[in-house]
């Protein structure tokens, strides 16, 4: 058996549970530099908030209802999605976090030992709510792709109530007819408009369709997606787990920028976010690409990007910052108000299966690198920095609603009346 | 503040500290005073009404939410949209303070009310910590 354990709008939820004056209110979060809602609490969905629209397009909406709203507070959600997990982990001896805050559960050889699923799920979601007081949805299947539907069912469609078990044909059926094949794991949205144009509208309706004709028409993964809803695993353990190909760190600015070295700062940062993530999956930097452009909505639209290939795969944060200096007089212009930057790394290696050039020194330093990943972990990242990054502010994220750190910084924990 | 102890060695002696096998790791307040992690957060104290039984103004408070509260437990609660810290009368569903000046409260049904966790501990900090001081009320 399989279990998919997720919060109910995470961000939003996680704002409450420091804030008991926001527990009753309706609650959003907006993206980085405030510009979208990421979040809607279900108190907010109910009063018919849009999830995904520009905030100053609904701004007026919020106001109306008296929505409070919020910037994104990493630093909190972060910590809270490590206690959701750690409570989680206590259910199962092979627990996969899937992202900040999904997770799943494989039930392996627990024959006989857990007698009932439903009441199962329900002892997670009553753990994990008492401990952290956060809300989540359990869904039980006996594939992945259908621990995943049952996830939906028990937060979004009504009779569920926070779980939902699929371990038969009938019980499946029952969720599978009442979701919109675009919902279903592994699904886009292009694919899902080519079903539709088949008549295929619910998840039910594809997992009838003969997976062989399947495959032919999309591919080898679409077919998966089929025998999975039909019970037969195909997805394992390390699919799911496979490193991420493609690493990247943009934003757009708070304020714009005009000059070479805000640019080089902010290009800078996004280079060493990129390296530490680069680090943390155990892979090498082959190929980076580093952009800048001013705002689509301007006259004379600006955008450079340049490909930079190190000649050694590397995850030393001073070689990436090397490489950002190395192209950004290409990029720079004199007079373009820039909007928007970022740098990613396109082509990764295996740190394990590395391969060293026989004519080139190794220029890797882990040991540097392990010390300065485990002084930003302890005190927060941008304590020890390259001096490339910078002092200045003024590129930096616009987070006009932030709600305090009450878990990571003494000055930020909660004040309780005597 | 964790200080990493360095030892100077002259290389000379060829003796190592005869007590270099009985170092152990250096005694932890986060182990000794908070029993589940995952399940605790720290907050601090405002008010007056808890000195009877030793909570001042600015002390810690380390709260665990997985205790099941019992009658007579210092707990941390949601009263209207505010932390709040009493001790508990389940019997009669009061809050009661721990000081004369503070009658007990009554939690009424209309009352947004919500237990968050139990106080296992109270810091007193006897020096203030630079750290919480910053920004003191």
């Amino acid at each position: 058996m399989y279990a998919l354990v997720d919060a109910v709008s995470f961000y939003a939820s996680a704002e409450k549970v420091f804030d008991p004056s926001i527990r009753n209110k309706p609650v959003v979060v907006l993206t980085n530099n405030d510009g979208f809602i990421c979040a809607v609490c279900p108190i907010a969905r109910r009063l018919g908030i849009p999830k995904f629209e520009p905030y100053f397009k609904v701004k007026w909406l919020l106001q109306k209802h008296g929505v409070v709203v919020r910037s994104s507070n990493y630093e909190l959600y972060a910590d809270l999605s490590e206690r959701m997990m750690n409570v989680i982990s206590r259910y199962c001896d092979n627990q996969h976090i899937y992202s900040i805050d999904e997770s799943f559960l494989h039930f392996k050889n627990y024959g006989g030992l857990i007698k009932d699923w439903h009441q199962y799920g329900h002892e997670i979601r009553r753990a994990i709510w008492k401990e952290t007081k956060l809300p989540v949805g359990v869904g039980f299947g006996t594939t992945s792709t259908l621990a995943k539907a049952a996830n939906h069912a028990a937060k979004k469609l009504s009779g569920y109530n926070g779980v939902a078990v699929i371990d038969s044909a009938q019980n499946g059926k029952a969720v599978l007819e009442r979701m919109d094949v675009v919902d279903v794991w592994g699904i886009g949205r292009k694919i899902s408009q080519r079903l539709k144009q088949q008549g295929i509208q619910t998840a039910y309706q594809l997992s009838t369709q003969c997976p062989k004709a399947i495959r032919k028409q999309f591919s080898v993964v679409t077919e998966r997606t089929v025998n999975e809803l039909n019970g037969v695993n195909c997805l394992s353990w390390d699919d799911v787990r496979e490193p991420k190909r493609e690493i990247f760190s943009t934003r757009s600015f708070g304020q714009r920028i005009v000059d070479i070295h805000s640019l080089q700062s902010a290009l800078t940062t996004h280079s060493a976010i990129v390296a530490k993530k680069v680090r943390r999956q155990y892979s090498l930097v082959k190929k980076l690409m580093i952009f800048a452009s001013s705002s689509p909505h301007d006259d004379n639209y600006y955008k450079q990007t340049m490909v930079y290939k190190f000649p050694v795969a590397t995850d030393n944060s001073c070689d990436i910052a090397k490489a950002v200096s190395l192209v950004l007089a290409d990029i720079f212009v004199e007079g373009v108000r820039f909007y928007r930057c970022g740098v990613g790394a396109i082509e990764l290696e295996s740190r394990t299966f590395r391969q060293p050039d026989l004519f080139l020194p190794d220029n890797s330093n882990p040991v540097l690198m392990a010390c300065l990943d485990k002084i930003n972990n302890r005190y927060s990242q941008g304590t020890l920095k390259l001096g490339a990054e910078g002092q200045s502010e003024v590129w930096q994220m616009k987070r006009n609603f932030l709600s305090p750190q009450y878990t990571t910084n003494w000055r930020d924990i909660p004040k309780i009346r005597c | 503040m964790k200080v990493i102890p360095i030892y100077i060695e002259a290389g000379i002696s060829g003796f190592e500290s005869p007590a270099a096998e009985y170092k152990e790791l250096g005694l932890s307040l986060d182990q000794l005073l908070i029993r589940h992690p995952n399940a605790t957060f720290i907050g601090q104290a405002s008010g007056q009404s808890m000195e009877g039984i030793g909570i001042f103004d600015g002390d810690l408070l380390i709260v665990d939410r997985s205790l099941t509260v019992k009658n007579g437990d210092v707990v941390v609660a949601n009263y209207n949209g505010c932390f709040v810290c009493k001790l508990i009368d389940k019997p009669q569903a009061r809050l009661l303070s721990a000081s004369k000046s503070h009658a007990p409260v009554t939690i009424k049904p209309e009352d947004d009310f919500q237990l968050e966790g139990v106080v296992t501990r109270s810091i007193r900090l006897h020096h203030p910590a630079p750290e919480l001081t910053a920004c003191m009320h």
